[in-house]
């Protein structure tokens, strides 16, 4: 019997099971949720293990933990914007492509950092840009619900760029053995 | 300390033991149906629809013995939201479901930058109830299904794909697993990272919405340590699992054996009847 190689190695399987944890955790948590005063209730980091595992495993672990999560915000949203699997599932499956190749086109661009920001910012944009818009087309949210969101599509994204940051920025530390630091 | 005890107030897959056809169906045959009434409710734009399609979700909270608190308790936080929401939508969706069509709508209300027509307020009750809809469903799948369960049914769901297509049928099993298994780990992680931060001086305990800037601040030193200590215990997991040859799905046999009996196909079928009948009638209103 010939052994096709697997699509997943070990080491994907992993660490998408450990980043959609986390994102299930956010989300079942307050901590995932930062309360600010518009029609969207919270603003969000729980797209952040998306990026995350599409920035340091390749868009497919990055559309696999998007769609978990995308799955547990749909199965657990207590927001009517959010129990549409439309607007909870579909757009949620792109954050971690995004993020993947908003990493490497950045990196080759700008240089590390750079493009782990820019893929922090380009995969929070998708996940803010694409449940608005699916809410926008299944007639769930009018457009011109839209502008008070833009400020908090903006924190996110900074908040998101942070995150990736500092965690695949450290993550490499560690293992270039230059940095000791643990909690 | 009582607020970071995070712990207590997970609640993922609020299983309810009991003994019901819906609880007994195969996993496998209870998503499809799921899925397919999903489907059937997120795509029916009419009032006469869902209340048919409401008749049929409670009915089978009612087959699932499961109460009907349990089922909606997910109604009340969402109410403020749901409200808001179909304000909105009354505003502002002039058109409704009905683009196009002219005639169709007639104005209730215009003032200045808000037109209320008939077909906006049916675009906002249409869009609660099939809320209302989902909400049942979801929750009477998560209600009579444990995740063991589910991780199950998605493999063998999927493992015809494997052998044809190299589909990660097997892998996407163990994704879902390890996910499940690691929630509680990382809410415990969470809950001591939490404390050491405020004992060091973090501020993390008030919340409101004005004060956001301040808790996103707050949020960095806490979620970056959680990622770390994630990512220190998805390497001790990749090399144990390494380390006992792991392969993957082809070829792997199974502890639990799932079994179909005819229930689980008439209700597949029921549920894919019903989709088409209710997607098919051409609804009055």
């Amino acid at each position: 019997m010939t052994q096709t190689a697997p699509v997943l190695s070990v080491r994907k399987i992993v660490i998408t099971g450990i980043l959609a944890a986390i994102a299930i955790l956010l989300g079942a948590t307050r901590i995932g949720f930062i309360p600010v005063p518009n029609i969207s209730g919270n603003a969000t980091i729980m797209h952040v293990p998306a990026i995350l595992g599409g920035v340091m495993e390749g868009p497919l672990v990055g559309a696999l933990i998007g769609t978990i999560f995308g799955l547990f915000s749909f199965l657990q949203a207590t927001s009517p914007l959010f129990k549409n699997p439309l607007v909870s599932v579909f757009p949620r499956i792109w954050i971690g492509v995004v993020a993947y190749y908003a990493y490497v086109g950045g990196r080759r661009a700008f240089g590390e950092i750079p493009g782990l920001a820019i893929a922090g910012v380009l995969g929070s944009l998708t996940n803010t840009v694409l449940v608005l818009g699916m809410a926008v087309l299944v007639k769930l949210l009018p457009v011109e619900a839209i502008p008070p969101i833009i400020p908090q599509a903006i924190a996110e994204a900074i908040i998101a760029a942070f995150i990736t940051v500092f965690v695949v920025g450290g993550l490499r530390l560690l293992e270039s053995g230059r940095g000791g630091a643990s909690v | 300390m009582e607020e970071f005890e995070i712990r207590r107030y997970i609640t993922i897959g609020q299983y309810l033991p009991l003994n019901s056809p819906i609880h007994r169906l195969d996993p496998r045959f209870k998503l499809v149906a799921f899925t397919i009434l999903i489907a059937a409710v997120t795509f029916t734009p009419t009032y006469l629809g869902n209340a048919v399609l409401l008749a049929i979700v409670s009915l089978l909270v009612v087959v699932a013995r499961v109460p009907f608190r349990y089922a909606l308790s997910g109604l009340r936080p969402a109410l403020p939201v749901l409200l808001l929401l179909m304000a909105l939508q009354m505003a502002f969706y002039t058109e409704g479901f009905a683009r196009g069509v002219a005639g169709a709508c007639v104005s209730v209300l215009d003032l200045w930058f808000i037109h209320v027509t008939t077909c906006s307020i049916k675009l906002a009750l249409v869009s609660a109830a099939r809320f209302v809809e989902l909400l049942m469903l979801t929750s009477l799948l998560t209600l009579t299904t444990t995740t063991t369960e589910l991780a199950h049914g998605i493999e063998r769901l999927f493992s015809p794909l494997q052998a044809r297509f190299n589909f990660p049928a097997h892998e996407l099993a163990l994704i879902f697993t390890i996910a499940m298994r690691f929630v509680p780990t990382f809410a415990e992680e969470l809950e001591r990272i939490m404390k050491a931060q405020v004992s060091r001086g973090a501020d993390l305990g008030q919340r409101g919405r004005l004060r956001f800037i301040q808790q996103t601040k707050a949020l960095l030193p806490v979620l970056v340590p959680l990622f770390m200590s994630a990512f220190r215990r998805a390497e001790d997991l990749i090399l144990a699992m390494e380390a006992r040859c792991y392969v993957g799905g082809r070829g792997r046999t199974h502890f639990t054996q799932l079994r179909s009996t005819p229930q689980d196909y008439f209700a597949v079928a029921a549920a894919f009847l019903l989709a088409v009948l209710v997607l098919s009638t051409p609804w009055p209103w």
